[in-house]
């Protein structure tokens, strides 16, 4: 039997109410780069953190280093050489490199009978570990004048610091260029000689060929299998990793959907200022329900802010109707009838000191001011009408419209902040994760309502990572990556597995 | 549900809490317990006529200021510049006066353009820099001082004119600058009720994030709140140099203290987006009534700097715990 640096046996995780992971196995073996693959939700992170000592298993067994263990501390995964960088970099920028590698563990000598910080030979060992790792920086860099990869490698040296045996990386290349992830990459190969394990979490499936060795897949907390990264396909993969019974439909039937209507909204050649998204180009049709798919971060949100005005573009034309828009601010999108549902609603979605009342006035108050919303004068019976009409028409359930609106259920909220757009008469409707930790039956509502503002000639944008969403509500389906539009499916030819090889694998032309 | 009028219906209270009866009633509680107090420990010489119209005279200054100050701390911020505003203003139009200016002229210059002014460059800055406004207007609270000291040639001015308009009172009892503040209240009040920039100021202080994303210029209303704010402090700097018949230097040093005071003890939460005016008004009776107490109890006029301090952080204290944001933190 060859020898594993660590195993995991048939572990089972439950939070109350679910199970976060069901009889997942998991090997390292020494010099192998292990991918860890799955969705959003999969278990990657729960498998990860019972690792690193985090979370205590329900039940399987961990062995390391040859001793069997029933759960591990932090402190007990740190002294067995087990080692994770996470996503968000955890080195301090006011701190120097070898500040940063021996945090919390400085070498110390005797001076005159008193301990002193031994910077002499921290100094000499980090700068074996930084030719070791080949970053080129001297021991006393402040962190902070790094660049991102180069603050991932002081990770990673502080790692071998620790005589760790097992590196896990939490998506590594999340925010790097392509020439740091060749750096990485080189790091990694390295690392695998010195016989060291890496676990490998990426979304990135084109990386996994690159760079793995073996990988394991899981899906919604089940194990599905491990394999030889050689012997699979990037389509195998997308298809171990979706692939579950679709929810029922809530889009036109296709007759409907042969002709396209009109063009209700146009965006050509959009691209932020800050150059989170570039030159973005779509039409958004009368009758249709378009969906935005992508990874987090990828773009979606980012191109709905810049169509809001909530942030400041450097180029780009947006017409809605036919006739040409100018948005500076958020107040000329409200203006022009663009109304954006944002994904936090406890954020940027509704004022906890308002009562409903308010909260649902808001958008047509100031609809019908001018200068911003600095003029014109608030009617209390205008308010009590349009709360009235919402609350009855959207079935939001309150005692009386003074209540505050944090008396309400998540549903609820989210209901009153589309009555609050339904109210203001909006022309086209954003919606960013229209139903997250919204309960189910509310989720069909939201679902049917969006369908019934479609049928009456507003333009509805829906913005989702979950793909069965997506899938069942819209008709056209654009996939972001890395800020570009990088793939457009029709609802009959849109599944899952296009929707994921999408967002992870860039189209050969971009 | 479907019963309009039950939707309708004022809100219900199954249970009120101490919170309840704490964030509707605070400030009127406190405002008679020093009545109380001082009518106790000074029966003879508090709780007079005469005296308690001194009390409303006095309070006067400190009413106008906080009214200001109201609206940075609904913003969720704050504004230090007000007691140098109010020297600044009294100095510039002591000046104009001096220049051969109309009394109604420089009152104009001193109020309006002046309180314009200040709240642009406050409100501005705050724009600009996004810092916080402590910050900003710690800065302009130094600044403002300084231009008041110059241009005072660090003496008092002489301003004899102000005495005829802010110096009588009406029907020969009710003082003329307590009607002013009376005045200038009730018109914020209304526009803290029924303006839309009222509203969306309320929107901004509660959560910004999502005001701008609900599509309200965040920009311009800040810029307002701090306009306000200047427009109250250069008004309470006339009232302050018609009382005085000279512009003082060194006038309204540490006032923000007493504007910041009575904005709190009168409601307005410190972490922005819930408060009155009307309460703070009767905030800015308490600090009066404090500082009156006080001097006629015999005790220094440094007892009141404790006090005053006490209050402030016992009743942002009291706030934190029980007030209407406490329940969303």
């Amino acid at each position: 039997m060859e020898q594993f640096l660590v195993e995991m046996r048939d572990i089972d995780k439950s939070f109350p109410g679910v199970k976060a992971l069901n009889q997942v196995n998991f090997s390292l073996k020494p010099g192998e780069v292990h991918v860890l693959l799955g969705e959003n939700g999969a278990g990657k992170s729960t498998l990860m953190k019972i690792l690193s000592g985090a979370y205590e298993p329900t039940n399987g067994e961990i062995t390391v280093r040859g001793q069997t263990y029933k759960q591990l501390t932090p402190k007990l995964s740190q002294q067995l050489g087990i080692s994770i960088i996470y996503q968000e970099l955890s080195v301090i920028s006011e701190l120097s490199v070898q500040e940063n590698i021996f945090l919390g563990r400085l070498l110390t000598c005797n001076k005159l009978g008193m301990t002193v910080v031994d910077k002499a030979r921290m100094n000499q060992e980090t700068e074996k570990l930084l030719t070791d790792i080949g970053l080129k920086c001297t021991p006393q860099t402040r962190v902070g004048y790094l660049r991102i990869s180069e603050k991932q490698m002081v990770e990673i040296a502080k790692a071998v610091a620790f005589n760790a045996d097992v590196i896990i990386m939490d998506e590594p290349t999340s925010s790097l260029t392509e020439e740091e992830i060749a750096q990485l990459f080189g790091i990694i190969r390295r690392l695998k000689a010195a016989g060291k394990g890496i676990i490998y979490i990426s979304h990135k499936l084109k990386e996994i060929k690159t760079i793995g060795d073996r990988v394991t897949v899981l899906k919604d907390g089940e194990y599905v299998g491990t394999h030889n990264v050689k012997d699979v396909t990037i389509d195998d993969l997308v298809t171990m990793m979706v692939g579950r019974e679709l929810q029922s439909k809530y889009h036109a039937t296709s007759h409907d959907r042969a002709t396209l209507g009109e063009v209700v909204l146009e965006v050509s050649n959009l691209t932020r200022k800050d150059g989170y998204v570039k030159d973005i180009n779509f039409k958004l049709h009368k009758g249709e329900i378009l969906g935005f798919s992508g990874l987090v971060a990828s773009g979606r949100t980012e191109t709905m802010e810049a169509i809001y005005g909530a942030v400041p573009i450097s180029s780009g034309e947006l017409r809605l109707n036919g006739k040409q828009l100018r948005i500076r601010n958020t107040y000329d999108a409200l203006k022009h009838g663009i109304a954006l549902v944002t994904e936090n609603r406890r954020e940027t979605g509704f004022f906890h000191n308002f009562s409903i009342r308010r909260n649902l006035s808001l958008a047509k108050q100031l609809k019908d001011s001018k200068g911003g919303g600095l003029y014109g004068l608030v009617s209390g019976a205008q308010e009590r009408k349009i709360s009235a009409e919402q609350v009855r028409a959207m079935q939001i359930k309150c005692a009386t419209i003074e209540q505050s609106i944090t008396e309400l259920s998540g549903g609820n909220q989210q209901k009153v902040i589309l009555g609050k757009w339904l109210a203001a008469g909006s022309k086209v409707i954003i919606f960013d994760e229209p139903t997250k930790g919204i309960d189910v039956g509310t989720k069909s509502e939201i679902y049917k309502l969006m369908r019934m503002l479609c049928e009456q000639g507003v333009g509805v944008i829906v913005v989702s990572s979950e793909l069965p969403e997506l899938l069942a509500v819209c008709d056209r389906i654009l996939v972001y990556y890395e800020g570009r539009i990088n793939g457009e499916y029709t609802i009959d030819d849109a599944t899952e597995e296009k929707l994921v090889y999408s967002a992870t694998v860039p189209r050969e032309d971009a | 549900m479907d019963d309009k009028n039950v939707l309708l219906s004022a809100k219900p209270k199954p249970k009120k809490t101490f919170s309840d009866y704490w964030s509707r009633y605070s400030t009127v509680i406190i405002m008679v317990l020093m009545v109380i107090v001082f009518g106790i420990l000074e029966p003879q010489a508090f709780m007079t006529s005469k005296n308690l119209i001194k009390v409303i005279e006095q309070s006067a200054i400190t009413i106008l200021l906080a009214c200001g100050e109201f609206f940075a701390i609904l913003l969720g911020g704050i504004d230090l510049s007000v007691g140098s505003t109010m020297a600044l203003s009294g100095v510039v139009a002591s000046r104009l006066l001096g220049f051969g200016f109309s009394t109604w002229a420089a009152m104009f210059v001193g109020i309006l353009l002046l309180g314009v002014l200040v709240g642009t460059i406050n409100g501005g800055l705050v724009n600009l820099t996004n810092l916080h406004p402590f910050i900003i207007t710690l800065g302009t609270q130094s600044i403002f001082r300084g231009l008041t000291v110059i241009l005072s040639d660090s003496r008092p001015v002489p301003a004899t004119g102000f005495t005829q308009v802010f110096g009588g009172k009406l029907f020969g009892v009710v003082p003329i600058p307590i009607l002013v503040a009376l005045l200038v209240a009730a018109i914020l009040t209304f526009f803290t009720l029924k303006c839309k920039a009222g509203r969306n100021l309320y929107a901004i202080g509660g959560n910004k994030q999502a005001a701008w994303f609900a599509g309200i210029n965040v920009k311009r209303h800040t810029m307002l709140a701090f306009m306000i704010s200047g427009v109250c402090a250069s008004l309470a700097g006339m009232v302050n140099i018609a009382r005085l018949a000279s512009a003082e230097p060194a006038a309204g040093t540490g006032y923000e203290t007493f504007a910041i005071a009575s904005a709190i003890i009168g409601g307005t939460s410190f972490f922005g987006g819930v408060g009155m005016i009307p309460k703070v008004v009767l905030g800015g009776l308490i600090i009066g009534i404090i500082n009156n107490g006080i001097n006629m109890v015999g005790l220094s006029s440094y007892y009141q700097q404790i006090a005053m301090g006490s209050l402030i952080i016992l009743a942002v204290t009291l706030d934190r715990f029980f007030g209407t944001n406490s329940r969303k933190r």
